[in-house]
């Protein structure tokens, strides 16, 4: 029995790349990625004593944008539109740090940084703190937008994917190629109630975490829509790409698995991404979760306007246009003709006959 | 001499279904018996109880005139429907892990189909499958091969020839039980047991099954017309070719039904698949599960 | 106007599945397609309904309103009842509700699957999952009728119900083209096509091909030595010995019926150069 099971295994090819694909992972990120350790702060300071100021911030402050002409609308803007987590702001009365508290542990972390330095500042000079956006510095504020963010990639690649390869797995693919039913009417037809199914229950999450948890929702809604559906694309694409090469559920599982685990770990949803050493960073940078969580956050807690987010839309919108490209091509061509299977299918009285 | 195989009085109840009711079945050496029956007919249930996986209810079995055991399951060569190979294992792994389970020599691939030897089976045509299932079920020398639709699917000559190994174990003193659905294979083996509703309705070879069945051919350019008129009095009718074959009715019966359409009406001997219908509706089954 | 195939060849990458296949299927006629697994008859059905393109030849079939397909797989979805399958090909086909549900009725009824009209599909048997692929092919009066193997593995009783099926829907007018690995199957069929490895082995009407057998068969109840080994098969208890030169009957010979006829067309495929049976690999 073992020697067989050993044979088997061998042969499985996918369940050998996640025993070997898993640990790997795990190991990257505990090892490298799991920290809620910053270690540097961008941060930009404005006003009068801007240029004094920003010779002498210590570490972990990194001066991003000297502008003794700003005021504090502007630095209000800059953490808005997520240019940089904190600001400085001086004035004749004193200093003032503002800190994004979207970007909850960076701000944590100055925070913690700056009473330290509390000490170091000459008296008679005023100095204050204040946390844009998270006041109290809440979890929830910061998770309930990862919740939104996970849900559409959950729904639109596992359960896409599994819906999808039922029809593979149940062999009525072929028989839908002969019907008088176009390609598209078949893929749209497929993926319009996950479609359907990932919206609602986002909108529930979202509608939640406002009323339950007091999570701020400041920004635009149709913008946050609109990167939902981008990112639906996305998500909904892979999820036809990996039912295109999975031939029963439990594959099509693997496959979710193995591209969802990466994305939850390396986006920034737990770990920030500013933690993460820059060779393990990269990993995020490709993942489209990154981009769509931005976006949930920044428009949720920031209430930031489009333009500030033109880079996660527009790395997403690409994304998307280029998955669903594929999984379209995949899908016509698993519709169109196209070579049989080699050997004969079991008889139908196999599944499940009583005799 | 001992059968091979026997089940005496055997019944096999599932709470108020009498799946198996009362049945005396022997299987001898060098004897090659077909079971036939409708879905729910009991076979399977039968079968069972004949390799040990399930107890009887009444009556016993007896393998080599002994209870069902795992020394007896060792003198016993089993084919399933799906023919229990690893889809994802070679011929050699499959017959190695065989060798291992039940002793005895490794089974033996035939010549031809040497090079294919290194091929996991589900990528191997269903006439090669079969093949090496056969070539693993006889590996340990059994003295019973126990057969579920040996050659459902496969064209007439690979069936000539699969069964000619079957044949040539039987010659050599071993015996066979297949299940089939399907007329040609019945008509290979030396004996037919017919189930319908868990009880033998019919034994013997073919033409004592058939006996002096017969059936109603009608033959008419209108066939379409015919076959409605004929439904439509109640009476089943089957199309072969261009003909009607009416079961279980008399020629007047069919006259009556046609009334003015022009016909020849005739009568024959009935076929193998049709005295089995007769048998079956007669014993009142209807499709179980 | 009659459907079919002319001269079709179908090419996998190296392997020849089909090669100058022709066929005709009349309307109102049952016509069979007979070969073991790899004859090339899925293809062959594929090309014919359009799910598959050939390399090479021409098709004539009607636009896909008006086809049926039962591919072998059973085409139905294990998770839909039997009313919910029927239901979806109804709206696929453009049925009207109430001609689809009287259609439905009248077949479930007499292929005795009535009683199991609310069963999920996947909790069928093998022949009752079949019957439902059938009925759901059939139900939009198709002119086009094309089953791949819908008996392969059903019992008898099954096998009745699904043939009177067939039979209505060629009483209706309509082309039925069966692929079967059973002869005596293929023996109801007005019209048949005998594939092996890709190629016509024999066509004609079941009588046809009977009586086009070249020589003769004798049979034997000894295994036949040597030479005479390679044209014999075994048929129950005796062997059958085909001489292909001799004309003339001699005693101890036989008239060739279908599955003679067959055999001697696959074993002088084989003698000719052809592949061993069952040995394609």
């Amino acid at each position: 029995m073992i020697v067989k099971e050993f044979r088997q295994l061998r042969r499985d090819r996918r369940t050998l790349a996640m025993m070997i694909f898993l640990p790997i992972l795990m190991l990257v990120v505990f090892g490298y990625a799991a920290s809620f350790d910053v270690t540097t702060i961008r941060a930009n300071v404005v006003g009068p004593q801007a240029e004094r100021l920003a010779a002498v911030l210590p570490v972990p402050f990194e001066v991003e944008e000297v502008d003794p002409a700003g005021d504090r609308a502007d630095a209000e803007m800059a953490l808005r539109d997520g240019e940089v987590p904190v600001a400085f702001v001086t004035d004749p009365g004193g200093v003032t740090a503002l800190l994004d508290g979207s970007e909850l542990f960076i701000a944590k972390a100055a925070k913690a940084s700056l009473s330290n330095l509390a000490d170091q500042i000459p008296a008679g000079i005023t100095s204050r703190v204040d946390v844009l956006f998270n006041e109290e510095l809440e979890t929830s504020a910061i998770m309930v937008p990862g919740l939104a963010a996970m849900i559409l990639l959950f729904v639109g690649t596992v359960i896409t994917s599994l819906g999808v390869v039922r029809e593979r797995q149940a062999g009525t693919l072929e028989q839908l190629a002969v019907m008088p039913l176009g390609p598209w009417d078949v893929f749209l037809g497929k993926i319009a109630p996950y479609f359907v199914v990932a919206a609602i229950d986002m909108v529930v999450v979202i509608v939640a975490g406002v009323w339950l948890f007091d999570v701020p929702f400041r920004g635009s809604v149709l913008v946050l829509a609109l990167g939902a559906l981008l990112f639906l694309f996305v998500t909904l694409g892979i999820g036809v790409l990996i039912s295109s090469v999975s031939q029963n559920q439990g594959q099509a599982i693997q496959l979710a698995l193995m591209t969802l685990l990466p994305q939850v770990m390396l986006s920034g949803l737990i770990f920030p991404l500013s933690s993460m050493p820059g060779g393990v960073r990269w990993i995020g940078y490709v993942l489209p979760l990154t981009y769509f969580i931005q976006i949930s956050r920044g428009v949720m807690l920031r209430g930031a306007p489009i333009d500030a987010l033109w880079a996660p839309f527009l790395y997403i919108a690409i994304l998307g246009a280029v998955v669903m490209g594929l999984a379209t091509l995949r899908f016509r061509r698993s519709l169109a003709p196209g070579p049989p299977r080699r050997r004969r299918e079991r008889e139908p009285e196999l599944q499940g006959a009583a005799r | 001499m001992t059968p091979l195989a026997q089940s005496v009085g055997v019944t096999r109840r599932f709470g108020h279904l009498v799946a198996v009711d009362g049945v005396n079945l022997q299987v001898n050496r060098g004897e090659v018996v077909g079971l036939l029956g409708a879905n729910g007919a009991g076979k399977t249930t039968l079968i069972r109880m004949l390799l040990g996986l399930l107890p009887a209810s009444d009556g016993h079995v007896r393998l080599f005139g002994l209870h069902p055991s795992r020394t007896t399951r060792r003198r016993i060569g089993y084919v399933p429907q799906g023919l229990g190979l690893y889809d994802d294992l070679t011929p050699d792994e499959n017959l190695a892990f065989a060798q291992a389970a039940f002793g005895g020599q490794r089974g033996t691939l035939p010549p031809t189909l040497r090079p294919l030897a290194a091929v996991p089976v589900g990528r191997l045509p269903l006439g090669v499958q079969r093949r090496v299932a056969f070539a693993q079920a006889l590996a340990h020398g059994p003295d019973l091969l126990v057969l579920d639709e040996p050659t459902s699917g496969v064209d007439p000559l690979a069936r000539a020839r699969l069964w000619e190994t079957i044949r040539d174990a039987a010659d050599a003193g071993a015996g066979a039980l297949v299940t089939t659905h399907h007329m040609e294979e019945a008509e290979e083996c030396d004996r037919l047991v017919i189930m319908a509703d868990g009880r033998v309705v019919a034994e013997g070879t073919v033409a004592e099954i058939v006996g002096r069945a017969r059936v109603v051919v009608v033959e008419t350019e209108e066939w379409g017309r015919a076959f409605e008129a004929i439904e439509a009095a109640g009476l089943s009718a089957a199309l072969v070719g261009r003909t009607l074959r009416v079961i279980d009715a008399s020629v007047q019966d069919v006259e009556r039904a046609l009334g003015s359409l022009s016909a020849e009406i005739s009568d024959a001997a009935a076929t193998l698949e049709e005295r089995f219908l007769e048998l079956t509706v007669a014993a009142g089954s209807t499709e179980a599960a | 106007m009659s459907w079919g195939v002319r001269d079709l060849d179908v090419r996998f990458g190296e392997h020849r599945a089909l090669q100058g296949v022709t066929l005709e299927t009349p309307n109102g006629r049952v016509t069979g397609v007979v070969g073991g697994d790899g004859a090339g008859k899925t293809t062959l059905l594929r090309c014919l309904v359009g799910a598959l393109t050939p390399d090479a030849g021409q098709v004539r079939r009607p636009d896909s309103r008006r086809i049926g397909y039962l591919a072998s797989s059973s085409g139905t979805y294990p998770d839909l009842s039997v009313e919910e399958n029927l239901a979806f090909a109804a709206m696929a086909y453009g049925v009207p509700a109430a001609e689809a549900r009287t259609r439905a009725d009248e077949y479930l009824e007499r292929a005795g699957l009535a009683a199991a009209r609310d069963r999920l599909a996947g909790n069928l048997s093998g022949g009752m999952r079949q019957k439902l692929g059938v009925i759901r092919a059939m139900l939009h009066r198709p002119e086009l009728l094309v089953l791949d193997e819908p008996t392969t593995g059903i019992d008898p009783v099954s096998r009745a119900d699904l043939w009177w099926l067939i039979a209505s829907a060629a009483a209706e007018g309509a082309a039925v083209v069966l692929a079967t690995a059973y002869l005596d199957e293929a023996e109801r069929a007005s019209w048949l096509l005998v594939l092996n490895d890709g190629r016509t082995l024999a066509e004609g009407t079941p009588e046809q091909i009977a009586a086009g057998v070249p020589g003769t068969i004798r049979v034997s109840s000894r295994r036949p030595l040597d030479e005479a080994a390679r044209r014999s098969w075994r048929r129950g208890a005796t062997w059958r010995i085909w001489s292909p030169e001799t004309a003339r009957a001699e005693s101890g010979t036989v008239r060739p019926d279908l599955h003679d006829a067959v055999t001697v067309a696959a074993l002088a495929d084989e003698l000719d150069g052809g592949v061993e049976r069952g040995d394609a690999a």
